[in-house]
């Protein structure tokens, strides 16, 4: 996936805010990713427009060789439903449905039928064996947002997007959403994008870019969470 | 706080205008109905001020039992000369106004089918009301004029040729004068004038007139002169001012079409109780969206009281403004509603239209009063939630608690509305009570039945959704998972769809039922081949078409049957009295109980044939004797000499001869003449013939097989059902109003949840869908429910009507069809809330609180 002079402006004349003056970069396969940055910095802007859920004002994203840019709302939509996943910070899972039903829910959308195997593989990795049927109501946080990472690793797509996953969750829970996502990456050589504010998060993370009023600052390997802390102090 | 409920109602622009929209309907249709049957009444009012100006006094018999026909008894020309001579008379003239028909050159009938056409005499001037806007007056035999309304519509001009049949065959004239009466469109009423002696002529009343009008000289009042002229008549007849007849008619209308605002009232109350279901959801699931905000203001210091008092003036404003909206939007109603009755051929005069302050007042009061109630149980459950709770509770399921004691209140009041339509169907009350009684019942009955809906909801949704979920198995599936989501909201929703529904039904299984016992008792009392009937259906026709019919080759026999209405002496009961002619046994088969057709055959002036239910309710049997009480004031006794049943209608209480009929009850007119064609005649030619004879002097009358007859009856049948169904359509209207704004509401609490589905791939097409089909379930849950009432209804009102040869019959691919139509109105219904949610910026959305 890349992304070349990507800039985005709201609103129009002196009210103007430019969210990203010119953000060039690429996401390499089987890679996990961090986006961090203070707020305004333009870290959800820039993934928003990286998940095709939004349109750069100018610049390109391309993804195995698509414009994603220029694509209209159903060619959008079918990229999101085959080659995107998503992890909310607000889980987002459907209430009406089991925990199973909402791992399974892009595939339903599509009409698409699930590799037993696959699926029964991430059940078993996201430790929710004996919660299939359970509804989201009947799940601690944690547990949920585990279904919903598990629903955005079915499909096997391209990108996994996680917009501040553990936003929502405490530290344990935490801990164990960024070992999956980690382990995705590790096992199943998924590439992951996560924005996040979490130092101990990002130090997830095979990378960490840092944005600040729209632009790259740093673009690094992320170290410790320690280290997370201190670069961070450097950016505010 | 006052200006805290203002503020929000105008935050929340569009939802308190689906609101006030469902007051607008609900309030419009009533205001309609009183808009329309005041101006109806307004207008003839002026008709009969109009017809009567320049007449002091009006002599005419007393008529003691009204007819169905309209007739009135006749007073003998013989008094005209002394009322002439009573002092301060300065005219006087006898008059005619009788029902008749007028035909064109072309045999083709003038006027609207069920509108009344009658006709007149001239009358001396200073007493005539006609004025002529074309031509003159008739001056002689052979001249006639005609309103103005059925001049233009007809496409007439002077000197074409009329005919015109009153009690004799047709007869020809010519068109000499256009007439007008006063400003009021007499709505489809026709008027012939002819001279008196012509008039008389016509309608066979020689020696007779209708009514003597007298104009008094000046300096005589007529009150005055009404005493003098008083004093001079018999007892049999009455002398009235001007005013006072036409008050008199006035009121006689009043009385005759009272049922018809008590209809439309009716349908207004159906209107405004779907429009009340709206309401009430819209209210609660609009407060239950803010009890955070509640919170918010209750941990400011706001109390109870006044987060319930910014509620209620809310609704207040809602209930106020739709009031008024609606009273304006009744104007269109009434309009609507005169087109409505003149499609099904029943013109009614109008003038300008009528607005009373009690339209107003009631409307207002009426329409506030619906919203305040709706609106006041979400107000009190919202304030009753602890100020930190509210700050975070998201939506509260009911809690078990308020669960059972819906479901007690359920079965209580389904109990209670029960009883209620069960003694009104099976007890002792009559009339208007039994009426009310059941009506009352049926609503309370609808009403725990919407209470007791959440817990179907599950069920119902799942059946419904069944053929959806195989059809878009994930649309579907998150279809009818969404509607089952908050039971109490869908049930609800779908309740207001369920009343139209269930009504629909009720209406549909009566009409089948209607037309089989119809066509049922047709085929069997009628055993000739063909019938003559006037073409309305219910007017009788002259005596000379059987008399006419019996001259044509291929007729073996026509047997005639007459009608009047008559009084029980002893009694309040007003019986239709029918006389038979003594042939009729063989092509009018009676279900004999006591005697049989050489009774009817044998019957004398001073005997009578009891139907079977009237003689036991008055404990009459064979042998004992009764009096009844005609028009004019006879009395005439009868013996019991047998006892008969009928499913047929026609046939009233008792049967005596035509000869009682005539010399007693003044009716010298066939109801209907039954005919058998000779054998080895064509009935179809002989029909044929039958039709040409009629046409030529009898043409009010048609000549019909069984066959059409039976079709008659069903596109009467048909015609009625028709208007029901048009005026139910209001309330069906606003309870997809109610699915529609419910769906949004519900759609703009799930914001979020939808931006997820479509960042993970749903497109703007699936969501449509599945809004659509949540829409649909919702429908078909209340069609469910609403088919079911409606055939619980049927069943328990066809009972007492079984006697009466009422059979139930179900027309199943008619219900079938209403479930598919009310699937349509679901996908109606979501065209809106679908569009809005597959539109909604993914982004937006997932950002959404």
């Amino acid at each position: 996936m890349v992304a070349t002079d990507l800039t985005r402006r709201y609103g129009e004349g002196d009210a103007a805010v430019d969210a990203l003056a010119g953000v060039s970069t690429g996401f390499d396969r089987g890679r996990f990713t961090a986006i961090m940055g203070p707020s305004g910095s333009g870290k959800s802007t820039l993934m928003h427009i990286l998940a095709g859920l939004d349109k750069p004002t100018t610049g390109t994203v391309e993804l195995d060789g698509i414009e994603i840019t220029g694509l209209d709302d159903g060619e959008l939509t079918e990229l999101r439903r085959d080659k995107l996943g998503f992890v909310f910070q607000f889980f987002n899972l459907l209430p009406v449905l089991t925990a199973e039903e909402n791992m399974l829910l892009p595939l339903s959308i599509a009409g698409r039928k699930p590799d037993p195997e696959w699926l029964e593989r991430l059940v078993e990795t996201v430790g929710l064996a004996d919660r299939r049927t359970h509804r989201p109501s009947e799940l601690s946080g944690g547990q949920q947002q585990r279904v919903a990472v598990a629903r955005a690793l079915l499909s096997k797509p391209a990108v996994v997007f996680a917009d501040e996953p553990t936003g929502n969750l405490d530290s344990k829970a935490s801990e164990d959403v960024l070992q999956l996502l980690r382990q995705a990456v590790d096992e199943f050589g998924q590439t992951v994008v996560m924005v996040t504010h979490d130092p101990a998060a990002a130090a997830h993370a095979d990378r960490l870019i840092t944005l600040r009023d729209g632009k790259l600052v740093h673009d690094a390997a992320p170290g410790s969470a320690d280290d997370v802390i201190e670069l961070m102090k450097t950016i505010d | 706080m006052t200006s805290l409920a203002l503020k929000s109602l105008w935050a929340r622009k569009v939802r308190a205008l689906t609101t006030t929209f469902a007051v607008v309907i609900g309030v419009a249709f009533m205001a309609g109905s009183y808009v329309f049957t005041d101006t109806i009444f307004a207008a003839f009012d002026e008709i009969f001020n109009e017809s009567l100006k320049g007449t002091s006094v009006v002599v005419s018999s007393e008529n003691l039992v009204k007819q169905q026909s309209g007739e009135v008894p006749t007073i003998s020309a013989s008094l005209l000369p002394r009322i002439e001579r009573t002092p301060g008379v300065r005219v006087a003239s006898g008059a005619v106004f009788t029902p008749g028909g007028f035909f064109d050159e072309e045999g083709d009938a003038i006027g609207a089918k069920f509108s009344p056409k009658f006709i007149s005499s001239t009358l001396p001037e200073g007493l005539e009301s006609l004025t002529y806007v074309d031509g003159h007056l008739p001056r002689g035999p052979g001249e006639a004029s005609l309103d103005e309304a059925a001049v233009d519509e007809a496409g007439l001009g002077i000197g074409d040729t009329i005919s015109i049949v009153g009690r004799i065959p047709a007869q020809k004239l010519e068109l000499v004068g256009i007439t007008r009466l006063g400003n009021a469109s007499i709505g489809g009423a026709s008027i012939a004038q002819v001279t008196l002696p012509e008039a008389q002529r016509l309608t066979d009343k020689r020696g007779e007139f209708d009514q003597i009008s007298v104009a008094a000289e000046d300096g005589v009042t007529p009150l005055v002169l009404k005493e003098r002229i008083a004093k001079e008549m018999p007892a049999s007849v009455r002398v009235e001012t001007g005013e006072e007849n036409a008050e008199r008619s006035s009121s006689e209308i009043r009385d005759n079409l009272g049922f018809l605002t008590t209809i439309l009232l009716v349908f207004a109350f159906v209107a405004l109780f779907v429009g009340a279901f709206l309401i009430f959801n819209t209210f609660s699931i609009t407060v239950a969206q803010r009890i955070a905000e509640f919170g918010m203001l209750r941990t400011l210091g706001a109390s109870r009281g006044q987060i319930l008092r910014s509620v209620i003036g809310e609704s207040f404003v809602i209930g106020l403004l739709g009031s008024l909206l609606g009273i304006a939007f009744g104007f269109l109603i009434a309009v609507v509603l005169k087109a409505l009755f003149e499609a099904v051929g029943a013109n009614l005069p109008t003038t300008g239209l009528i607005l009373k302050s009690r339209t107003v007042i009631v409307s207002v009061a009426v329409g506030l009063g619906v919203t305040l109630v709706s609106s006041l149980i979400p107000a009190l459950r919202s304030t009753r939630i602890p100020p930190i709770a509210a700050l975070h509770a998201a939506l509260m399921p009911p809690s078990r608690r308020r669960r059972v004691i819906n479901a007690v209140a359920a079965v209580l009041l389904g109990v209670v509305g029960l009883a209620m339509l069960l003694i009104g169907l099976f007890g002792s009350a009559s009339g208007d009570a039994a009426a009310g009684l059941m009506g009352a019942g049926a609503v309370l009955f609808v009403l725990a039945v919407s209470l007791f809906s959440p817990v179907l909801v599950r069920p119902l949704a799942a059946l419904a959704g069944w053929p959806l979920e195989r059809m878009r198995r994930l649309t579907g599936r998150l279809a009818r998972e969404n509607a089952q989501r908050n039971p109490g909201r869908t049930a609800i929703t779908a309740a207001a769809l369920m009343i139209g529904l269930a009504l629909v039904a009720f209406v549909t299984i009566f009409a089948a039922g209607a037309r089989d016992s119809i066509a049922s008792a047709v085929d069997d009392t009628f055993q000739g081949d063909l019938v003559v009937q006037n073409s309305d259906g219910f007017s009788p026709i002259p005596p000379g078409a059987a008399d006419a019919a019996r001259k044509l080759p291929g007729v073996e026999l026509v047997a005639t049957m007459r009608a009047a209405e008559a009084k029980l002496v002893g009694s309040g009961e007003k019986p239709r009295i029918n006389g038979i002619s003594g042939d009729a046994g063989d092509v009018f088969k009676l279900e004999w109980k006591q005697g049989g057709p050489a009774t009817l055959q044998d019957l004398k002036d001073d005997q009578a044939i009891l139907k079977e239910s009237f003689a036991d309710s008055h404990d009459l049997e064979v042998g004992d004797s009764f009096q009844l009480l005609s028009q004019s004031g006879n009395e005439p006794s009868f013996e019991v000499v047998g006892t008969y049943d009928t499913q047929v209608g026609l046939i009233g209480g008792a049967i005596v001869t035509q000869d009682v009929l005539a010399r007693d009850f003044g009716q010298t007119q066939d109801t209907i003449d039954f005919i058998r064609t000779a054998d080895g005649a064509d009935p179809d030619e002989v029909q044929q013939r039958l039709e040409g004879a009629m046409e030529a002097s009898f043409p009010t009358a048609e000549v019909v097989n069984q066959q059409e007859l039976k079709q008659n009856q069903e596109a009467q049948v048909n015609q009625l059902l028709a208007l029901i169904y048009a005026l139910l359509a209001l309330a069906i209207v606003i309870s997809i109003f109610g699915i529609a704004n419910t769906l949004a509401l519900s759609i703009h609490e799930r914001t979020r949840e939808l931006g997820m589905l479509r960042a993970i791939g749903m497109s703007r097409r699936q969501v449509r869908t599945m809004i659509r089909y949540e829409a649909v379930i919702t429908a078909l849950i209340g069609a469910i429910l609403g088919m079911v009432l409606g055939i619980i209804f049927a069943v328990l009102i066809a009972q007492p009507l079984k006697d009466e040869g009422f059979t139930l019959s179900f027309p199943v691919g008619q219900l079938i069809l209403l479930l598919i139509l009310a699937g349509i109105l679901g996908v109606i219904a979501a065209i809106a809330p679908a569009r809005r949610a597959s539109r909604l910026d993914v982004l937006q959305s997932l950002q959404y609180e």
